[in-house]
């Protein structure tokens, strides 16, 4: 089931066709269609949907909290949902917040409920890891947002907040 | 008949022991240990090119080129063979109080750590039997690499390949900063790699990245050390030995030994020889000294300790009274075994080493413990398969076309592979705890195809009949196997290690047995009660072939597991075959 689910968030967060011309500059002008421009889409502005904080630092990774936005892509992406190409418009970035994160040989791995958002990426200072998605599906009300290294579901550590989907948001 | 049968084995096994004991004796004697200080004096020197010299292909940011390298002092035996490191992934930058980062370059006064020093240790033993050995950097395609698709695998080779080209450089027209010194001194058709974590991967993309570029340098051995492996490339026709170590925190679910199983019938008629090397005990930090907490670099950590949840409390691999784990010295004195056998043989042609990693000599002093296991798939033309175990035909024709044929087994199937619905082998237990499985981040490629079996009773059997075409046997030293104890079978007794017989049996019906306690400590029980251990990790077992004594060699037909030793048991079960070590 992780193999599916994990091949899934892989296809969605990989698989993109054309790419991002203007703000992502030096990644328009890739050839590869595996490449989607992460760099850009972790500094791009967003429109927050969904957050939690924490004053007590939680568990081993000393978690405080998560944020969840919405990245409006300048053009759109071709991506693979579930098997199906679809053209999609915008992206979402999950970033727990905690740590340090250590900076280990597996990746991170953030989950929503028993679905993988996808493999973190460290923010410099370790204080926050991120995942990027197409997939809107995954961005649900009540979801339970988790954070492993690797893909076993028994070693994720959990926050306690489910996700409050905000209707309107500020941008970031 | 049966009490018949085990009385002439269990005699045999006394004179087999006796003269195992004597050939041992004889045997340790021959093969001197690789990880002594050599007689050649050793310069260490350091290259830098800069921060952000190199820029590999779609990659979200550049890299510097830097790596320290170790040589004889005397040049005028050049030219030497070369072997590369490269460290694994790691935080990047520090700053005074012990603050790290994950930047690249280093910004506001921040320091680099020299993640590239911490293998200085075997540089130095290598360099003094006459290598050349480069250490390089990688921090810059550590800041970024989880951006990328394949977490930094390209680029890695890619660096590799730039540092074997400045190499290059180097020995045929000299530069900066060295001028013409290593003119001429360095023998680029003998290369040899070694990647640690992400960097074992690392060396496994560029042994593939070199082979498609026309293989411009002489790639002869790939080490991967406690590796990730997310991608699945794969290793053909070159030496392979994967470091895997029980203990670590990081890479807890040991995905590196993919490197192994996805080498062994990958391409037809391989000839390099490959072979993983289990330790127990061992973390994933402390094979370089700049990771290790005694050398106070910021950002060292013992991962097991750090990384795993209630790691405190194993009786294995915690902190706790009677634990097994090594000291950062111990665990470096088994890489520095391992990697000096490894190059030695297989890059510098000192074959003397082999042995060590066949299984054949006990591990050598430098190792600094006993406690380890290699495991060995022969080279094509050294082999004779009698079982893969590939396929549910494997389990009532074998791969040499005769029948397979189990008595009193229960289970009696395959798991692990693609052939097996179900892919794990223990499926209530996590995949970090069954490693020749655990799904790889970048691939679909399934796992090791493995027997699941067990016994219930002391009848119990498993036979392998080898057509008579096939039977003259006595060209090859051994008849060999992998095997674990299933921890997760309820009759297999925690702690107690499992035991039972390998039987020859010739064209007249002559057979003799051994047991496998008496040639391989490989059937303990997998020890750990923090998970991700227990693990299983399927592990060689070779039997000499001069152990079967009044058994003809050149008409064998049919080699036998004999459940007799244990009265139940399960085990996990590939790679039946008769198998040569190279000279």
């Amino acid at each position: 089931m992780n193999r599916i689910l994990l091949n899934r968030c892989v296809a969605i967060t990989f698989v993109v066709l054309p790419l991002l011309a203007g703000g992502y500059g030096a990644f328009a002008q890739r050839t590869t269609n595996k490449e989607v421009p992460v760099r850009e889409l972790l500094k791009a502005p967003g429109r927050l949907v969904s957050e939690a904080k924490s004053a007590r630092p939680n568990g081993a990774l000393r978690l405080t909290g998560y944020r969840v936005e919405e990245v409006r892509l300048q053009r759109n992406l071709t991506v693979d949902i579930k098997g199906q190409q679809i053209a999609a418009d915008k992206a979402w970035r999950v970033t727990v917040t905690g740590g340090p994160f250590p900076v280990r040989a597996l990746p991170a791995v953030i989950w929503i409920d028993d679905e993988i958002v996808g493999n973190g990426i460290e923010s410099e200072d370790l204080s926050q890891v991120t995942a990027i998605t197409f997939d809107s599906s995954l961005i649900r009300e009540g979801g339970v947002v988790s954070i492993s290294y690797g893909e076993d579901k028994d070693t994720r550590q959990r926050l306690s907040q489910r996700l409050q989907l905000k209707r309107e948001g500020g941008n970031q | 008949m049966r009490a018949i049968t085990r009385n002439y084995a269990g005699a045999f096994s006394l004179m087999f022991l006796l003269l195992l004991g004597a050939g041992a004796r004889s045997v340790f004697a021959q093969v001197p240990d690789p990880g002594t200080p050599g007689p050649l004096a050793v310069t260490r020197e350091e290259y830098n090119f800069g921060d952000t010299a190199f820029q590999p292909s779609n990659f979200p940011g550049p890299v510097e080129l830097r790596a320290s390298i170790h040589y004889p002092t005397s040049l005028s035996g050049g030219p030497f063979p070369v072997i590369l490191f490269l460290h694994g992934r790691h935080v990047t930058c520090s700053q005074g109080g012990g603050g790290v980062f994950l930047e690249w370059p280093c910004s506001g006064g921040r320091t680099s750590i020299p993640s590239y020093r911490g293998y200085d240790y075997v540089s130095n033993v290598l360099a003094s039997h006459g290598y050349v050995v480069v250490s390089v950097s990688a921090n810059g395609v550590n800041a970024v690499d989880n951006s990328v698709f394949d977490l930094g695998a390209l680029a890695r080779a890619e660096l590799l390949q730039k540092h074997l080209d400045i190499l290059n450089t180097f020995n045929s027209t000299g530069g900066a900063p060295f001028g013409n010194k290593f003119v001429g001194k360095f023998d680029m058709s003998k290369v040899g790699t070694m990647g640690h974590s992400r960097g074992g991967e690392g060396v496994v993309r560029h042994y593939v990245l070199n082979d498609s570029l026309g293989a411009p340098y002489g790639i002869k051995a790939v080490f991967p050390l406690a590796p990730v492996d997310f991608n699945r490339f794969v290793v053909n026709n070159a030496a392979l030995n994967v470091l895997l170590p029980y203990c670590d925190g990081d890479v807890s679910d040991l995905q590196g030994v993919h490197f192994y199983d996805d080498a062994r019938y990958n391409v037809p008629g391989d000839q390099g020889p490959k072979h993983y090397v289990l330790v127990m005990g061992a973390n994933h930090n402390f094979y370089n000294t700049v990771w290790s907490p005694s050398n106070n670099f910021p950002g060292a950590i013992n991962d097991w300790l750090a990384f795993v949840p209630g790691g405190h409390s194993d009786d294995q691999c915690g902190s706790g009274p009677g634990n097994q784990r090594l000291t950062e010295t111990q665990q470096r004195g088994t890489g520095l075994a391992y990697m000096t056998a490894f190059f030695r043989a297989y890059v510098g042609g000192e074959t003397q080493f082999i042995p060590i990693l066949t299984g054949d000599a006990a591990p050598p002093p430098s190792a600094q413990t006993n406690n380890l296991f290699v495991s060995y798939h022969a080279p094509a033309a050294l082999r004779l398969d009698v079982n893969r175990l590939l396929n549910d035909t494997n389990l009532t024709i074998n791969t040499l076309n005769g029948a397979a044929t189990q008595t009193g087994l229960t289970p009696y199937e395959l798991c692990g592979s693609a052939a097996s619905p179900a892919n794990k082998c223990l499926p209530d237990f996590l995949n970090a705890q069954q490693p020749h499985t655990t799904p790889s981040a970048r691939s679909s490629a399934r796992g090791l195809s493995q027997l699941k079996t067990g016994w219930n009773n002391f009848t119990g059997n498993y036979r392998n009949d080898i057509p008579p075409a096939l039977g003259n046997v006595s060209g090859f030293q051994a008849v060999q196997f992998r095997v674990s104890v299933n921890f997760a079978d309820a009759r297999n007794l925690a702690d107690l290690a499992q035991d039972f017989r390998v039987r020859l049996t010739d064209a007249a019906g002559s057979s003799a047995s051994v047991r496998v306690s008496d040639v391989s400590g490989a059937l303990y029980f997998p020890p750990g009660n923090v998970a991700p251990v227990p693990k299983v990790v399927l592990n060689t077992v070779r039997v000499p072939l001069s152990a079967f004594g009044g058994v003809n060699l050149n008409a064998v037909r049919s080699v036998q597991f004999t459940f007799d030793e244990r009265l139940q048991g399960g085990l996990l079960i590939t790679d039946v075959a008769f198998a040569s070590a190279p000279q």
